[in-house]
């Protein structure tokens, strides 16, 4: 049983459309900038990439604005745009037709103001819980949608949107719904959870004066992660009822795979992401010298984008040379839980277009960098299969195959 | 603020809040059954009448509101009185 991708939508820091998206990261633009939607000055990361002009009254009326989080609100757009682009889903029976989201954070813009209001002993909003709850996106997406079927939420940090859509291609295998609307969303540019991870020494601090370059993975000079925000969303269907419906078919998702590090509750491990990777391509039955692209998971964090180059080399031995690796988050920084699924997509519009987007920031590569990242500069080759990684706390490892519709 | 701008104000605040009404048919007497508010929308309407005009109201007093006016009377029952007008 084939599943294929027949709808996408994006809302990111460099384009809120998947045309827009896709443009803007063929010509590397930069969606990274100074923190502006709070004061960020007491922060050592004062960094972002942050969604600009985008206005939920466009879509949402103020009842509805005042009972969703900005999480919430951007997977809602995110969703609008797949549904619209796949034709709507009147086809199917809502009953069969499911959600399966991943957010790493949930609503958390929701429970840090909150939080204060408390701590100030003022009352807090009625909808504190079921605006940060993080299924309320996937509740959200299928109220509006009428989605009646499965409805399921994934948190594995920052791996939760590419087990989302591996939940989603699961619930189609095993006959548990005819469509899946699947993704990830996140929305965390906030004060606690900067500071929370700039406790950890996970985010880049030493570019908050040329935020450009800050987010740099795989180049000499990188120092963490820079925040970011975002959904992505694909629907997802089997191959013969998107063909008999006439629906038009981005690619395959071919194969899913995850692997648990056991190990750290923070830190990489090169074999959980040789596991995760090795899963996903035995799970699309294919070998690894079909693999020519990899959305890289490709933080900008010095020990992260070492591993991973080391995890590739390891599984592909000598191709790992001729696969052409692309970091989505040297121009948006890191979405958390939606980074797999807007990496997904350019991996799915990669394989569309014969264009790979670069990886921004690459001048001067880490000695121990030394795959081919696309540096600077798209690139042009006819693709047929593309890995998709994201690698979360908790030590979750995630690929995902995606491929040209016919293989 | 006197009663009768109090009473212009929440009927204005309440025809912000509510959708699918005629802002010119709310009234004082309008309770929030025709207006549309289900239980969870009254909760998230005192929520942002509290921050609007500055009151707080207190539980066991707003769970017998049904209408506008019950808005009205209780701001108006508790407006800071003149000689302790510093913080208006």
């Amino acid at each position: 049983m084939r599943i294929v991708v027949t709808g996408m939508g994006i809302v990111s820091p460099i384009g809120s459309s998947i045309d827009q998206f896709w443009n803007a990261a063929i010509n590397g633009n930069n969606g990274i900038g100074p923190i502006q939607c709070f004061d960020a000055s007491n922060n050592r990361s004062r960094i972002a990439g942050e969604i600009k002009d985008f206005d939920p009254k466009s879509f949402l009326s103020n009842k509805q604005i005042e009972q969703t989080d900005r999480f919430t609100q951007l997977a809602m757009h995110a969703a609008n745009q797949a549904i619209a682009d796949a034709g709507g889903l009147e086809y199917y029976k809502p009953r069969r037709l499911a959600v399966s989201v991943g957010s790493g954070m949930g609503g958390f813009a929701t429970f840090e103001s909150s939080a204060e209001r408390k701590l100030n002993n003022r009352s807090i909003p009625p909808f504190t819980v079921p605006r940060t709850m993080a299924n309320s996106a996937a509740a959200w997406i299928a109220t509006i949608h009428g989605l009646k079927g499965a409805n399921l939420t994934c948190s594995t940090a920052c791996s939760s949107g590419g087990n989302a859509i591996g939940m989603g291609l699961d619930l189609l295998r095993t006959g548990k719904a005819d469509a899946v609307i699947t993704g990830g969303a996140e929305a965390c540019v906030l004060p606690l959870t900067i500071a929370g991870f700039e406790a950890l020494y996970a985010l880049s601090t030493g570019y908050n004066n040329d935020p450009q370059h800050a987010s740099r993975p795989f180049a000499k000079g990188r120092d963490g992660f820079v925040m970011g925000e975002g959904a992505g969303i694909l629907v997802l269907e089997r191959e013969d009822s998107a063909k008999q419906r006439g629906a038009k078919i981005y690619a395959q998702l071919a194969g899913y795979g995850c692997a648990c590090d056991a190990g750290h509750i923070v830190a990489p491990d090169m074999d959980g992401q040789v596991a995760a990777m090795d899963a996903a391509i035995q799970d699309a039955e294919i070998t690894p010298e079909r693999v020519d692209y990899i959305n890289a998971h490709a933080t900008s964090t010095p020990l992260g984008d070492v591993i991973e180059t080391k995890a590739i080399k390891q599984l592909f031995g000598k191709h790992a040379k001729e696969i052409i690796i692309s970091a989505t988050k040297s121009m948006i920084g890191h979405t958390i839980g939606a980074s797999a699924a807007i990496g997904s997509i350019a991996a799915i519009m990669s394989l569309q277009t014969g264009m790979i987007h670069p990886t921004i920031n690459l001048d001067e590569a880490d000695s121990e960098c030394d795959l081919n990242y696309a540096p600077n500069i798209a690139l042009t080759k006819p693709l047929n299969t593309a890995l998709c990684n994201a690698f979360g706390f908790g030590g979750n490892n995630v690929s995902l195959v995606f491929s040209t519709p016919i293989i | 603020m006197n009663t009768e701008n109090i009473e212009a104000k929440v009927i204005e605040f309440i025809a912000s809040k509510v959708e699918d009404v005629d802002a010119s048919s709310i009234t004082a007497a309008s309770e929030f059954e025709a207006l549309g508010l289900d239980s969870m929308d009254r909760v998230q309407l005192l929520f942002d009448a509290e921050e609007t005009f500055g009151v707080t109201f207190e539980d066991d007093e707003v769970k017998d509101f049904h209408c506008v006016k019950d808005i009205i009377d209780y701001i108006n029952n508790h407006q800071p009185s003149s000689s302790s007008s510093e913080n208006d």
